[in-house]
C-alpha cells in the first residue's frame, strides 16, 4: 500500500504549477481568467448580390391614366476585404523558462464574401521588457474551444491550412511563446497576431480585379485586407510553501498505519515571495486504499462541509477523489493558511 | 401591355425608342452612379458621379430617374415613385426634384407623406419613423410637363 500523494495548489491557471523542490511550488498569479466574447459583426450585404432599381411614373395623357416603368438599374455589390484580430486574453502572468505560454485572439472575417486568410506571429516588439521566443510551431487553432492550449489543438502551418472563413465568421487562435529564463519577475514581454487575407493588402478603396468570390471584384475594406492584436506575458513568480505532515492512529491506540487506522493531515500553505497569488486552490487527491472521513475538513480551525457550497472547503467524491481548499488571493501578509484533513485505511 | 395597348387606341401612334425599357407618352429611366471625389487641376477636390462599378457595404450609391414627356399633348400629374431596394438605406434629406414635392411610404407604398408625419409600429406601439423605415420615395409634379420637356428626380442609398 502507498500513501504517497502529491497535493498541490493551484491558481484557475493549474497547468502552470511546477514543483522545485518538492515542498516549493513554484506558482504563478493569475489575473483574470482569459474568456471569450465574440463580437457582433455586421459584414454587410454579401458579395455578389445584384441590388435592381425599378423607379415608375403615373402621369394623365388627355383623358388617359397611365402608370409606366423604368429601365432596371442594377449593380453588383463587390467584395470588401476585411480582416479583425481581436486580443481574448487578459495580461497572461508567466514564469521565468516557462513552455508554451498561451495567448488567445479571435480572427474575424469582416468583409461581405469568403476569405482566405493567413496568419503571422512576431515576438520581437517594442514597448517591453523581454522577447517571448515563439514556440514550435507557435499558432494553433483553438480546435477544442477551451481557450487554452491543449493536446488535440492543431497547429496552423501558412499556406497549408490557412482558414477559410465565411462572411462574419471567426475562429480563435492561440499564439505560444517560451519564456526565456533571463526574464525577471515584474517583466513584461509582447508577441501579436497578424492576419490578412491571402487575396492580399492595400489601401482602402483599391479595387483587386476578379479576387472577390465568384470572380467578381474585390476591394479593400477599412481595414486594408490586415490587422494585427499584441498580447502581453507578464513575469509573475511566486514561491508557495507547502508542508504536509500525517498522524496516523490505530484502532488499538497505537500509530500503525494498518486497516480501520485513520490519517491525520495536517497542510500548511504560505506564500513566501512578493506578489498574489490569485484564486489559489489547494487540491490534495485522496490515496488509494483509503477513504475520505466525511465532514474532516478544517481550514485554519474552522469546519468546512463537503459539499460545493459557500465555503471555502469540499470533498469532490468523484472517479479521483480529492479534498478541494479555496485559498483565494493569497499574499505573504496572509500569513500561513492551515488545512486539516482525516482519511480511513481501508 | 394593357395599358400600351390602350393608349395606342387613344392615339394612334407608337413610339418606338430604341435601347429605351418601355413604350408609351411619357419615358422614363433610371440610373445607378457612385460619388467619387476627384482632385482637379486647380488642386481641389470635386465631387463627380461615376458608374457604380465597384460597391461595397456602407458606400453610397445615388440613383437619377429622367423622365421626358415624348408625346406632343401636355402630360399632367406627373408622379414618379421609386422603392427602395432590399439591402439600401435611403439616405435622410437626399431626395430632390426640381418643381416635385418629395413625399415618402413607410409601410411598402400604400401611404404617403412628410417623413415626420409617418410612423412605423415598434413592439406594437407607433414611433416616429426614421430614415432607415422609408420603403419609397415619391416625387410629385407641381406643374405639367410640357410636350418635349424633361424632368428629373434622384436619391442617394446606402448599402447595407
Amino acid at each position: 500500500m502507498t500513501l504517497a500523494i502529491l497535493p498541490s495548489v493551484r491558481t484557475a491557471a493549474a497547468l502552470r504549477a511546477r514543483l522545485s523542490p518538492p515542498n516549493l511550488l513554484a506558482l504563478v498569479a493569475l489575473i483574470g481568467c482569459p474568456w471569450m466574447s465574440v463580437p457582433a459583426w455586421s459584414a454587410g450585404t454579401t458579395a455578389g448580390t445584384v441590388i435592381d432599381n425599378v423607379a415608375s411614373v403615373s402621369f394623365d395623357l388627355g383623358t388617359v391614366n397611365a402608370t409606366l416603368d423604368s429601365n432596371t438599374a442594377s449593380f453588383v455589390v463587390l467584395e470588401r476585404l476585411d480582416v479583425a484580430v481581436t486580443l481574448q486574453s487578459n495580461q497572461i502572468p508567466v514564469s521565468p523558462g516557462e513552455a508554451a505560454a498561451a495567448l488567445l485572439f479571435t480572427v474575424t472575417n469582416t468583409g461581405n464574401g469568403s476569405e482566405t486568410v493567413e496568419l503571422d506571429i512576431d515576438s520581437v516588439l517594442g514597448g517591453d521588457d523581454f522577447d517571448p521566443a515563439p514556440s514550435v510551431p507557435a499558432i494553433y487553432f483553438d480546435s477544442d474551444g477551451s481557450g487554452t492550449f491543449s493536446t488535440g489543438d492543431v497547429a496552423y502551418q501558412q499556406g497549408v491550412n490557412d482558414p477559410l472563413l465565411l462572411a462574419d465568421e471567426n475562429i480563435d487562435i492561440l499564439l505560444l511563446n517560451d519564456i526565456p529564463d533571463t526574464a525577471g519577475d515584474g517583466q513584461l514581454g509582447r508577441s501579436e497576431l497578424t492576419a490578412r487575407t491571402a487575396s492580399g493588402t492595400g489601401p482602402t478603396g483599391t479595387t483587386l480585379a476578379g479576387a472577390g468570390d465568384g470572380g467578381i471584384d474585390a476591394v479593400f475594406g477599412s481595414s486594408g485586407g490586415t490587422d494585427v492584436a499584441v498580447g502581453e506575458y507578464i513575469v509573475a513568480d511566486i514561491d508557495i510553501s507547502l508542508q504536509k505532515t500525517v498522524t496516523v492512529s490505530d484502532p488499538y491506540g497505537g500509530t500503525e498505519p494498518t486497516v480501520g487506522a485513520t490519517l491525520t493531515y495536517r497542510v500548511t500553505v504560505v506564500v513566501l515571495s512578493g506578489g498574489t497569488a490569485t484564486a489559489s486552490e489547494f487540491v490534495d487527491p485522496v490515496p488509494e486504499n483509503t477513504t475520505f472521513v466525511a465532514n474532516s475538513i478544517r481550514l485554519n480551525g474552522s469546519a468546512m462541509s463537503d459539499a460545493a457550497d459557500a465555503d471555502d472547503g469540499e470533498y469532490n467524491a468523484n472517479a479521483s477523489p480529492a479534498v478541494v481548499v479555496r485559498l483565494g488571493d493569497l499574499t505573504a501578509g496572509d500569513g500561513p493558511q492551515n488545512i486539516e484533513f482525516q482519511v480511513v485505511i481501508d | 401591355m394593357k395599358i400600351i395597348c390602350r393608349l395606342l387606341v387613344v392615339t394612334g401612334v407608337l413610339f418606338s425608342t430604341a435601347g429605351l425599357a418601355q413604350q408609351g407618352h411619357l419615358n422614363v429611366q433610371t440610373e445607378v452612379q457612385k460619388e467619387e471625389l476627384v482632385i482637379n487641376a486647380s488642386g481641389e477636390t470635386e465631387r463627380r458621379l461615376v458608374a457604380a462599378a465597384t460597391v461595397v457595404p456602407g458606400d453610397d450609391v445615388i440613383y437619377t430617374i429622367t423622365f421626358t414627356n415624348i408625346s406632343d399633348e401636355t402630360a399632367e400629374n406627373v408622379v414618379i415613385t421609386n422603392p427602395i431596394a432590399d439591402h439600401l438605406t435611403y439616405v435622410e434629406g437626399s431626395a430632390f426634384g426640381p418643381g416635385t414635392a418629395i413625399e415618402f411610404s413607410v409601410d411598402g407604398g400604400t401611404t404617403f407623406g412628410d417623413l415626420a408625419s409617418l410612423t412605423v409600429d415598434v413592439d406594437g406601439e407607433r414611433k416616429p419613423a426614421a430614415a432607415e423605415d422609408i420603403t419609397h420615395v415619391r416625387w410629385t409634379m407641381q406643374s405639367q410637363l410640357q410636350a418635349g420637356a424633361k424632368g428629373m428626380a434622384r436619391f442617394r442609398a446606402r448599402l447595407n
